[in-house]
């Protein structure tokens, strides 16, 4: 059987008279990573809520596995973590809602396993958001998305609500992770460097439209436009791309 | 939020032991002791037809808080549930509840009150019936403000990706944010409710004779004010108390909840 | 902006059909034979079959819902109310001579209301906290719970059975208005002296105003130019629902007071089961207070454009 792919093809997205996303075609099959980057205002976010089908294309088509998105129930981990999470409710009652969403039995050492994956201690499920740091909530956030192990989970901006020491640990985390479970990842940031760092493929978004889509290396050494190398210079300078050259 | 629900308890309390401790029947006619003053046998006097007066309250409280939590209970629900309609059904939903919700606001309430009721015909049905319609709607502007800021909230958007039902989302996500400042409309409501039906019982299109409502007894006494003025006292000091006590109860709720928003 | 103002009077247009809607609606489905209770009232005695199918082809009755609802409508969008179902005479004459005795009493309650609260309410906020301010801020609180109709019946207690100072009943002669306007009155005063006071309070804590006394703006001026507009939103905004309560408040203060006037007409109006007059009372207080309203979004507009922005 073929692996399952998610499929973007020509996909518009108008708000109001403006396009935020024109002609998108992009597509990611299962167990890799593909980074979309670009500056805010390019249509990362409006790109993500496309695919979630929070926003509806004027015209366009997103497929996971030949079916619509939402029948694969992918998860999200967002770019501000406490905002996933319900201030009135414990943080183990809103990681566990896709468990309880999906009606299946879950044994209760999951939900221990994966806490220890992240070296988040389980007592701290039982606190509420505003109790524990950003960064315990992003990896409460992750867990969230990984219980019911989806198989295409999306990224925005994992790290920018992150400092560096954390941002370095959970991009590796989640990469560790995407290994040991096999999920599709959609990740959309600024930051070059960590797409370049672990995406299998990345695709340059700028003003709502995709100037292309290389392997890092390849951007890295030779991007295909000016707006590619504007951008690799830029990240040279700020030394975001030191761990992949 | 503690005042609220103790002034509630309060009152539950009123509406249930106050009956018992009425030293009289209510109803029981006694026409030799008629309008007669307070003293050791009936403690607030009697009115035209002899009967106890401070049973009546007591009874009457009975109909006059009872059927005002009724009323702002039923008018509760009625409004949320279409304040989350509007906010959540998408914009065609939400232009008729919105337009709805105007066109019942365009009636003065009490007006709309008397109509109703009288129309329908006096009596406590059409009583109920007539404050309910006149009542829901700052409940379903409320919980549609509420509603309409939630929705973009990432909790409810991460419950919706999911698959949370949309009940348990509501159960869950909107219902503990929509409890506080609902509280505060219904300590409002429920005020507004004690005034509609003592307003509408003074009308005679409220609660019937023989039933001691507050302002039935209002009604009653109004004609023998020249004679026995103090009858007339007591409903309306009865009606002032509980409206007074919602009213401050209601404040300290929103001081509370306008202080715990600015800690946040 | 045009935009807004059309948009403003689209909704206003769409609130007053459904007004008409609902209250035709609620006439129709009252219980009861409508036909029976109008000939009942107008000959006063037991009537006949062919009478009672006279009356219910006069009025229309027979017709079905919406065939009675536009002969209903169409006359009253040319002001036409109908004729009374009980006297036969037509409805807008009558409701006119109600409307002119409400008036003056409404005017002269928010008169009363205004002078009251208004002094109270720049007298407490001198001294936020303070002793007059509590006391100012307890009587509101005290106010705002009374009832109309109960404080209508002291005063008359007091004023015109105890002192014998006032007439009460009736509207023989000016004098007359004076108790119910202050009865009316003092609820207005009560409400609007917490909101005046808040008003004030709000606007004094406007960031700006620190600086301008800095910079040596005289108080009265501060006073005038820059607290007055921000405590004048709000208190737009009860004027609003100072109308409905002026509206109620006439309806109760007028059967106490045995005054001829709306309420009185509607109180009289729904216990004949006088259709026509219902309707026509009822519309027109819904069409004032539906313009009143659409007055209030378009000032709110010209004081302060953000508002309206962010609601549809």
């Amino acid at each position: 059987m073929a692996s399952a792919v998610l499929r973007i093809e020509d996909v518009s997205v108008k708000r109001g008279r403006l396009f935020t996303l024109e002609h998108i075609s992009l597509s990611l099959t299962a167990g890799r990573t593909l980074a979309v980057v670009g500056e805010s205002g390019a249509g990362k976010s409006t790109l993500i809520a496309a695919v979630l089908g929070l926003v509806r294309p004027a015209s366009g088509t997103i497929s996971w596995n030949n079916a619509p998105v939402h029948h694969c129930r992918p998860a999200l981990v967002m770019q501000e973590p406490r905002a996933g999470f319900n201030p009135a409710l414990s943080i183990r009652q809103t990681v566990m809602e896709p468990v309880v969403a999906s009606g299946k039995p879950i044994s209760a050492d999951i939900l221990e396993q994966l806490c220890g994956q992240l070296e988040l201690p389980v007592d701290l499920l039982n606190r509420r958001p505003g109790e524990i740091s950003i960064g315990q909530a992003q990896r409460a956030s992750i867990i969230r998305a990984l219980i019911a192990a989806p198989p295409l989970i999306l990224f925005d901006e994992p790290l920018s609500a992150l400092d560096a020491v954390t941002q370095k640990q959970t991009a590796q985390l989640i990469a560790e992770l995407q290994k040991a479970y096999g999920f599709a990842a959609l990740i959309v940031t600024h930051d070059l460097g960590y797409a370049a760092a672990y995406g299998d493929e990345i695709a340059v978004l700028r003003a709502g439209r995709i100037e292309e889509v290389t392997s890092p290396r390849e951007f890295v050494s030779a991007p295909g436009t000016n707006y590619g190398c504007q951008l690799r210079d830029a990240a040279i300078e700020l030394g975001a791309l030191e761990q992949t050259v | 939020m503690r005042s609220v629900i103790t002034l509630t308890i309060l009152f539950i309390v009123l509406a249930v032991v106050g009956p018992l401790l009425a030293p009289h029947d209510p109803t029981a006619i006694n026409i030799p002791h008629r309008l007669s003053a307070p003293g050791d046998e009936w403690l607030l006097g009697t009115d035209a037809l002899g009967r106890d007066i401070l049973s009546r309250l007591l009874y009457g409280a009975r109909w006059s808080l009872g059927l005002a939590f009724l009323i702002s209970v039923i008018g509760l629900c009625i409004g949320t549930l279409f304040g989350l309609i509007a906010a959540l059904g998408g914009k065609t939903a939400d232009w008729l509840v919105m337009r709805t919700t105007d066109t019942f606001l365009a009636f003065p309430e009490l007006v709309a009150a008397v109509v109703i009721a009288g129309v329908l015909g006096a009596g406590t049905g059409s009583l109920i019936f007539a404050l309910c319609v006149t009542g829901w709607m700052r409940y379903c502007r409320v919980a549609r403000g509420v509603g309409l800021t939630l929705k973009t909230r990432g909790y409810v958007i991460q419950a919706k990706l999911a698959g949370m039902s949309a009940l348990s989302i509501a159960r869950w996500h909107y219902l503990p944010a929509l409890l506080p400042s609902l509280a505060v409309v219904w300590t409002g409501m429920f005020a507004r409710a004690i005034l509609g039906i003592s307003a509408l019982g003074f009308l005679g299109f409220g609660v019937q004779p023989p039933m001691p409502e507050w302002g039935t007894m209002l009604l009653e006494a109004r004609l023998h004010m020249r004679s026995t003025p103090l009858q007339m006292i007591w409903p309306g000091l009865a009606v002032v108390m509980c409206v007074l006590a919602i009213n401050l109860a209601g404040d300290a709720l929103r001081d509370a909840l306008a202080k715990e928003n600015n800690a946040v | 902006m045009i935009n807004i103002v059309l948009g403003l009077l689209l909704r206003t247009a769409v609130v007053l059909t459904g007004t008409a809607v609902a209250t035709f609606t609620l006439l129709w489905l009252a219980p009861g034979d409508p036909a029976l209770a109008v000939a009942m009232a107008r000959y006063d005695s037991i009537v006949s079959t062919e009478i009672i199918d006279l009356v219910r082809a006069e009025a229309g009755f027979d017709a079905g819902f919406w065939p009675a609802f536009r002969a209903w409508v169409f006359p009253l969008l040319s002001g036409d109310f109908g004729r009374s179902a009980v006297t036969g005479r037509p409805v807008l004459p009558d409701l006119l001579s109600a409307i002119a005795y409400t008036v003056p009493l409404a005017l002269a309650g928010l008169a009363i209301g205004l002078l009251i609260s208004l002094p109270l309410a720049i007298i407490a906020t001198r001294n936020p906290g303070g002793l007059l301010d509590r006391f100012a801020v307890a009587i509101a609180s005290l106010g705002t719970a009374i009832p109309a109709y109960w404080l209508g019946l002291l005063l008359i207690l007091l004023f015109a059975v105890k002192l014998a100072w006032l007439p009460a009943m009736g509207t023989r002669t000016p004098l007359h208005i004076l108790l119910p306007a202050l009865t009316l009155g003092l609820g207005v005063a009560a409400s609007l002296t917490r909101i005046i006071r808040s008003g004030i309070l709000e606007a004094r804590t406007q960031s700006f105003l620190p600086a301008f006394k800095r910079r040596g703006v005289i108080d009265s001026t501060i006073g005038k130019d820059h607290i007055a507009p921000h405590a004048a939103i709000p208190v737009i905004t009860v004027l609003g629902l100072e109308l409905a309560f002026l509206l109620e408040g006439a309806v109760m203060v007028e059967v106490i007071f045995s005054r001829p006037g709306l309420g009185s007409f509607l109180v009289n109006a729904v216990e004949a089961r006088d259709f026509p007059q219902v309707q026509a009372v009822v519309i027109v207080a819904a069409l004032l207070f539906v313009t009143i309203n659409l007055l209030i979004d378009l000032i709110y507009r010209v004081i302060d454009p953000r508002i309206g922005e962010s609601n549809a």
